[in-house]
């Protein structure tokens, strides 16, 4: 029977922090987000009650009745007796005498008329500004621009402000100003083109990126691998340098290589060739930088693994083979590419699901330029939710976009596992059983 | 008044958490009997947010400091001992990190007191609860927020509530630069002669077309530097929009209008320009700095900007003689439908929502000092913006700056605003994808207006109007 064993635990509780921090909790909130219409304007935390002029335009062909409508869009400031005999109690009544005197009965529509009436006392004057507006208040008798804080006290102004039952729904929903629970974010994901434009792009990217990383990879792994170990390790290095640069300055190396005051440019000059910037010129130049940039990424990182791996496959294998006549293809062919399945599997499944999700090299390089043409579905996701010049950030449609590519990286998952034959891989060695 | 008043006063405003006419009401009777508090010290810090603000904006937070300054004498002399401390900090990685920043901290409850922005935010944040209206704290008829240009208050207002006031303008000007116009054939006095021409629509995009054009084929300037536009996203292309005849909202129910015909006009327009050689097909993207250093030296025939780009190309870019080499005008109208028009997009200052309503009661007073002519006339000059009220035509400063009273005489009077409407964003995204599409090529104007139909028909719904 097995025992629970602490110390087990102890050692494994790191990785469980780890992925609930950094994996189950943000696939949860995506999940979360996705089904929200949450944005900049209905906040992340909740909402109020807030009827505005733009809610009730809104309702102007709706099932909302004339009547109620008319009473919102009109109702404003109205000096009557009960309003007067607040401002008494408040003030004190030669105030308000003399304000029933100016302007008894008078109906305002905004509450800068209101105030220009108090402003009309003169036996009474009132001076400050804040008493003035505080006694503005006194004689308001819309629900409009009001933030109510819960639904019941909304529902109150409203039945005091004599709405109907059925038009105080109508309201309370146009009014609510928090995220409330929608399937529309996906309805509408699958109804735009602009979808399926970047999950071809997508596509497009992930697997020309992946078959450039994972074979130049292999190129440099198997090729250094054949050189003295000092000029290997200085080729290894040199290739290692776009893995460690930061993404900002190595994309910034690109600008200066490519762009129309750039190295290319400069030097096909000298050939006659007028300048051009040979990132953005077309949605071609744009797919090559973009896939370089990615791919010498991941080619440096599958370049140390696969050294690594190759490193591990006992010399005596390759001394037989060349005593058997075995050719350096030959030996490629049979002796290392079989030893190297676990990594590429690993290389690729791993890089497959960073490329699906990765697009700072891209958003530093083409921010999905020229026209769109190298805008990737996690670019979208980030353009969506987090970067719009006029202001209101699309959270739940962009998490909705983000939930995709979730979906998207747990089934491929499986696929290479299964690809792979996950199972013979982590099979106990023969010996052991 | 004392701290104690400043307490109390608050849960009247509007946007408070007590709104109930009841508790309005209560608290208005508690105002009035609470006068006689003692007075007390109250230390207070005023934190400023400004956003896409360099070196020379520095007086929008400065202004404040100042305000400060004069907000606390005026205590002193009411027997009040106010310490205001203002912290401000402008040095933002770019517009989306400040507006990230600034809705993550209103989310936390630790918005900055004071934030200055584009007036596009007010519709979002106004609905979030993030800012709360000028006008809870504010008289609107008294100095110096009666002298503000109505138009200006107007585009800081959404729903019929001053939410904040502007805190600068701007418009954006088209550019001619004077040698290459020469060299085409144009005489100074038809060169003089240019706004007036592009303000009656006797000039027009088409015209821009031909003469840059003919200073690219003259090899005059580079090709694709006949008119070197804007490289990024941002107000402008609205511009082109209206030149085409386009509407940005509907006056009557204040919907978004879409005007497929001017759209696709407004496409064409840059598409033709790309075919013609006169703009550069990956234009889009160029670097800022670049553009900057290219434009103000004479590299482009024509361009459009900003009022504020003179500091610029006058300081870093080193034109010493800006009105000796550029003429400026109004954007032209692009065809019989359209109009010469420019856009302007003040920044706005707002208060946001605080835990304790003191502080906002006190950022609004600051931002209303800020905004008196002299202190604004600071930013204006400095920054080679325009002033915000009418009275700065009297404070020496200002006046004697040729820059802002002749564009606030030529384009300011002409300008109007993007629309304060939450789905504005998501229209002017949309609006600059498509033409970068049909910049580029990637789609002819017909089908990037054909998607940006589809695309705005689904997010926007029944805030859209198509014509």
């Amino acid at each position: 029977m097995p025992r629970f064993n602490a110390l087990g635990f102890g050692f494994l509780a790191p990785a469980m922090i780890v992925v609930t921090l950094f994996f189950l909790a943000p696939v949860i909130l995506t999940v979360f987000f996705a089904f929200t219409n949450m944005s900049t304007s209905t906040g992340i935390t909740g909402g109020e009650y807030l009827l505005t002029q733009s809610d009730l335009r809104g309702l102007k062909s709706s099932e909302l009745s004339d009547s109620t409508y008319e009473t919102l869009e009109n109702s404003g400031y109205l000096i009557d007796e009960a309003g007067l005999a607040r401002l008494a109690e408040t003030r004190d009544q030669a105030t308000a005498d003399e304000l029933a005197r100016l302007h008894a009965g008078a109906q305002f529509d905004s509450r800068r008329d209101m105030e220009r009436a108090l402003k009309d006392l003169r036996d009474n004057r009132i001076r400050s500004t804040r008493d003035r507006k505080a006694l503005a208040e006194l004689f308001k008798t819309s629900v409009m621009d009001d933030r109510f804080q819960t639904r019941d006290e909304f529902v109150t102004a409203l039945s005091a402000a004599g709405v109907p039952d059925a038009d105080q729904k109508i309201l309370v929903k146009e009014a609510y100003t928090g995220w409330v629970w929608t399937t529309e974010n996906m309805k509408l994901l699958f109804s735009l083109d602009s979808s399926w434009r970047y999950a071809m792009n997508t596509l497009f990217y992930v697997v020309l990126t992946l078959s450039f990383n994972v074979g130049f990879g292999l190129f440099l792994a198997i090729s250094t691998f054949y050189l003295p170990p000092t000029i290997a390790n200085t080729f290894r290095t040199i290739w290692f340098l776009p893995r460690i640069l930061p993404p900002v300055l190595y994309v910034l190396m690109w600008y200066w290589l490519t762009w129309d005051t750039g190295i290319i440019s400069s030097f096909m000059s000298l050939f006659g060739m007028a300048p051009r910037n040979w990132m953005l010129d077309t949605a071609t130049n744009a797919w090559i930088v973009v896939i370089l940039i990615n791919g010498f990424v991941g080619a440096s990182l599958g370049m140390i693994l696969f050294s690594s791996a190759i490193k591990t496959i006992p010399a005596s294998m390759l001394y037989a083979s060349e005593v058997d006549g075995a050719n350096r293809w030959q030996q490629i062919r049979y002796i290392i590419l079989p030893q190297l399945r676990w990594p590429i599997l690993f290389t690729s499944s791993y890089q497959t699901l960073s490329l699906l999700t990765s697009f700072e090299y891209i958003l530093l390089a083409t921010d999905g330029g020229p026209g769109g043409a190298t805008e990737v579905w996690a670019l979208a996701a980030y353009h969506t939710a987090l970067n719009n010049y006029g202001g209101n950030l699309q959270y739940g449609l962009g998490a909705a976009y983000a939930l995709v590519l979730v979906v998207i990286g747990i089934v491929t998952s499986f696929l290479y596992l299964r690809f792979f034959n996950f199972k013979d891989l982590v099979a106990k060695p023969r010996i052991e059983q | 008044m004392n701290a104690h008043v400043f307490k109390l006063c608050v849960s009247i405003k509007r946007g408070s958490s007590m709104t109930t006419s009841m508790l309005k009401r209560t608290t208005a009777v508690l105002l009035f009997s609470a006068l006689a508090a003692p007075v007390l010290a109250e230390d207070v810090t005023i934190t400023v947010w400004a956003g896409g603000s360099n070196d020379a904006d520095a007086y929008r937070i400065d202004a404040i400091e100042i305000a400060a300054d004069m907000l606390e004498r005026e205590a002193a002399i009411e027997g009040r001992d106010l310490n205001i401390t203002v912290e401000g900090k402008r040095d933002f990685g770019g517009w989306e990190e400040f507006k990230q920043g600034v809705t993550l901290a209103a989310e936390a409850g630790k918005a900055p007191n004071i934030v200055v922005t584009s007036h596009l935010d007010i519709a979002p944040w106004s609905q979030a609860g993030y800012i709360v209206p000028a006008e809870d704290y504010l008289d609107f008829d008294a100095w110096p927020l009666n002298d503000i240009y109505p138009n200006l208050l107007e585009i800081a207002a959404y729903n019929g509530i001053q939410w904040g006031l502007p805190q600068d303008a701007e418009s954006r000007p088209f550019f001619f630069w004077k040698d290459t116009m020469r060299g085409i054939g144009y005489s100074d006095e038809d060169i003089a002669a240019l706004p007036d021409k592009v303000a009656a629509g006797e000039y027009t995009l088409q015209d821009v077309l031909a003469d840059g054009k003919k200073a690219v084929d003259m090899g005059l300037v580079q090709e694709g530097y006949g008119f070197y536009p804007r490289p990024s996203n941002g107000p402008d292309w609205g511009q082109f929009y209206q030149s085409f005849g386009g509407t940005l909202q509907d006056p009557e129910t204040g919907k978004l209008v879409l005007d497929k015909a001017s759209m696709e006009a407004f496409y064409q327009f840059f598409a033709d320009a790309v075919d013609a050689g006169i703009t550069r097909k990956n234009h889009l993207g160029t670097d800022w700095g670049q553009w900057y250093s290219e434009v103000a030296n004479g590299k482009a025939a024509t361009w459009h900007g900003g009022t504020w780009h003179y500091a610029r190309y006058t300081g870093k870019e080193g034109n010493d003689d800006f009105f000796g080499t550029i003429e400026f005008s109004l954007i032209p109208a692009g065809n019989e439908t359209g109009r010469a028009n420019t856009i302007t997009h003040p920044l706005v200052y707002l208060v946001t929502d605080q835990e304790n309503d003191d502080h906002e009661e006190i950022a609004a007073q600051l931002v209303k000092i800020a905004s008196e002519p002299r202190l604004n006339s600071l930013h204006a000059i400095k920054s080679a913006h325009l002033g915000i009220g009418q009275q700065q035509s009297n404070i020496e400063l200002y006046a004697n700056d040729r820059w802002a009273s002749e564009a606030t005489e030529r384009l300011l009077i002409n300008a109007n605003a993007q629309p304060n409407n939450l789905d504005y964003g998501a229209f002017s995204e949309a609006m600059f994808k498509g033409l970068e599409a049909a910049w580029t090529g990637v789609k002819s104007p017909t089908d990037a207006v054909a998607e940006l139909e589809a695309e705005l028909t689904a997010k926007l719904g029944d805030n859209l109007i198509v014509q």
